[in-house]
């Protein structure tokens, strides 16, 4: 290793030495490319590197440990760090938004790329494509002004619940909204690249279109729309502010719907600020960031698996 | 008769006609319509085709219908604060500081964010193009390549506020540069790393190996090369790319809250405390989370200014996008 390693360097320091011109300068330019390829992959490295660091302080003192996962009880100031009860919150308000967006999102993705009239589907999607680029700051804002006025007022009476409005159920509505333009422009491409001859077959047959959509379309396209559903997830735990501005955020576990939730983005959000001088209370808030980023990690590699599974079996892309 | 009254028989006349016409249309497309419903509901599975046709209409019709209710709700509260005439209203509101009372316009939120992207731009969009171009024109195919592709999305998929954390974690404390411009504009210039890599990526894998080879046989080294011929020939991929990644980092809160810190006025210093700097969707939040009513109108009218910032550059992404797939197919 050390020998190849010699060996390469004055392979280098000699080229280096040798060349003129042209040659130089394509020599440089190489290792110029070499380094910021590295460098924008290394950022990676990095961020994983700062959150362990400033994490490990809590996982090695005898208030913290990595039992603070499955611990419920936040109060920094009796040193207790329980960073459970932010993991549920985020985990319920995931699996509401996804509950939500993803049954409609695929229906909306079937409808534009098997039904929809052909004139009609360029507006729909360049719709849709302008609600990806909305900033979370402005669903937050309309989420602030709209929903939750609207549950506090219409939906929670009319389940005779008594409710500030700020709850899970807000959070779920808007991140669901957040997360339909991804599940539908994602599984839209997918639908699309199955294969013609597949639906004309399923035609010939006798299918309706709808069966034939549902059954073989959807069929042939599951490992882009799995693949859409895992994205969107990666979005929905990590999405800060329009959470932050409707959940409530109060410390508690939400048993239902009309409750106010915590989750994992919005404890580092509003607690980093003041927090960063106390080292234990700094580095709970870390190792959240940590499990954040564990979290998106592996819903990025599930994707890819999702991709992989696909080529494999159908073919696709 | 007289001629009025011919008249009045004409204008009869002519009403019965219309009336007829009517009567007409809406008979034939009555008796299309129960043709069509009755054609569905011949059987069990047309007519469970067809009610299905229509729940996946409606699907699209809920999805959509968020953007339109966000849209008419920032544009029917800001539209008097971006286009009035009163105090920090109109052209005040884009050209004057909050001032006391925060009463004034955005000026430092808008010139805040621009400052940001310039930051972010030049840090953030040599290291990714250049990036790109190593892994597609040097790299041989393999693991390199595949590495920093997996890093790049890995990159897509992290959440803002962990940006936004491990920017503070490292920019402002470990290496002692302090909340400013230079951290947050580095920070945003990390989430933009991702997107203008794999667009680059892909820009430079559209253009045919001919040019390439062409270039070579006339003697020209793989540098020169790839710096005036392949990157010229995906430039218009390449700047679409940058623009998406801009409009996507532009919009963010949550990598600046504590890597930028906010100010009422523009930044003085490069470094230090005079360089704090505000941005559009830190100002949105910070006046809509406000008890103070005014303030939150002009939220709106904040909120106005950014989502039309926002198009503006997707849209000319998407138009340069267009002009560049028509060349190519």
């Amino acid at each position: 290793m050390s020998t190849s390693v010699r060996s390469f360097i004055s392979r280098v320091v000699r080229e280096i030495r040798t060349s003129k011109g042209a040659a130089r300068i394509d020599l440089f330019g190489r290792f110029g490319l070499l380094i910021s390829a590295l460098a924008s992959s290394g950022i990676i490295v990095l961020i994983f590197t700062f959150l362990w660091y400033e994490s490990a302080p809590i996982m090695a003192s005898p208030e913290g440990g990595i039992g603070i996962i499955f611990n419920t009880t936040w109060d920094p100031n009796r040193d207790l760090y329980g960073i459970a009860i932010f993991i549920v919150g985020s985990f319920m308000c995931t699996m509401l938004a996804i509950g939500i967006a993803v049954p409609l999102g695929i229906a909306g993705a079937l409808h534009l790329s098997e039904f929809c009239p052909h004139r009609l589907r360029g507006t729909i999607r360049m719709i849709i494509e302008m609600m990806a680029a909305i900033p979370s700051i402005v669903y937050g804002l309309w989420a602030y002004l709209v929903i939750v006025p609207w549950i506090k007022n219409d939906l929670g009476p009319l389940f005779g619940v008594e409710s500030s409005g700020l709850s899970l159920l807000a959070g779920g509505l808007i991140l669901a909204i957040m997360l339909l333009p991804t599940i539908v422009t994602v599984s839209d491409d997918a639908l699309r690249s199955v294969p013609r001859t597949l639906r004309e077959a399923s035609l010939a047959l006798g299918a309706t279109s709808t069966e034939t959509a549902k059954k073989v379309v959807m069929g042939a396209a599951m490992p882009g729309i799995g693949a859409a559903i895992v994205l969107s997830l990666g979005r929905a735990v990590g999405e800060t502010m329009a959470v932050l501005m409707v959940t409530g955020n109060s410390l508690q576990i939400p048993y239902s719907l009309f409750d106010p939730a915590y989750v994992m983005t919005s404890i580092i959000t509003n607690q980093l600020g003041y927090a960063f001088v106390f080292p234990l209370w700094r580095s709970a808030l870390f190792s959240v960031a940590l499990v954040l980023l564990l979290m998106s990690v592996s819903f990025t590699i599930m994707a890819k698996l999702f991709i992989r599974w696909g080529m494999k079996t159908r073919g696709l892309r | 008769m007289s001629e009025k009254g011919g008249s009045l028989e004409t204008a009869r006349e002519k009403k019965d006609d219309i009336l007829f016409r009517f009567v007409d249309y809406a008979k034939t497309t009555s008796q299309k319509l129960a043709r069509y419903l009755r054609r569905q509901t011949r059987s069990r599975r047309t007519f469970s085709d067809f009610l299905l046709k229509i729940a996946l209409a409606t699907a699209v019709v809920i999805i959509a219908a968020p953007f339109f209710m966000v849209i008419l709700q920032v544009v029917s509260v800001g539209i008097p604060e971006v286009f009035g005439t009163g105090h920090g209203q109109g052209l005040e509101f884009f050209g004057t500081f909050p001032g006391p009372g925060l009463l004034g316009g955005i000026r430092n939120a808008i010139a805040g964010t621009i400052l940001l992207m310039i930051v972010a731009a030049s840090v953030g969009i040599p290291l990714s193009v250049l990036g790109a171009v190593y892994i597609t024109e040097y790299a041989k195919p393999g693991r390199v390549t595949s590495a920093v592709e997996f890093a790049a999305d890995v990159l897509a998929g992290i959440p803002s506020i962990v940006f936004g954390a491990f920017g503070f974690a490292f920019i402002v404390d470990f290496l002692h540069l302090g909340m400013g411009l230079i951290a947050g504009g580095f920070t945003l210039a990390f989430m933009m790393l991702p997107t203008v890599l794999r667009t680059t990526q892909e820009a430079l894998k559209q253009v045919p190996m001919t040019l390439r080879e062409a270039s070579l046989a006339l003697g020209a080294t793989k540098w020169a090369t790839t710096w005036n011929v392949t990157i010229r020939a995906a430039f218009p991929g390449i700047v679409t790319g940058v623009l998406l990644a801009v409009g996507r980092v532009m919009g963010e809160t949550a990598p600046l809250i504590f890597t930028a810190g906010n100010t009422l006025g523009v930044p003085t210093s490069v470094t230090g405390g005079g360089s704090w700097v505000a941005s559009l969707p830190y100002t949105i939040w910070a006046y809509i989370t406000d008890p103070r009513e005014y303030l939150q109108v002009k939220a709106h009218g904040a909120a106005l200014v950014l989502i039309l910032m926002v198009l503006v550059v997707d849209l000319i992404a998407n138009i340069i996008m267009r002009k560049v797939t028509r060349r190519v197919v």
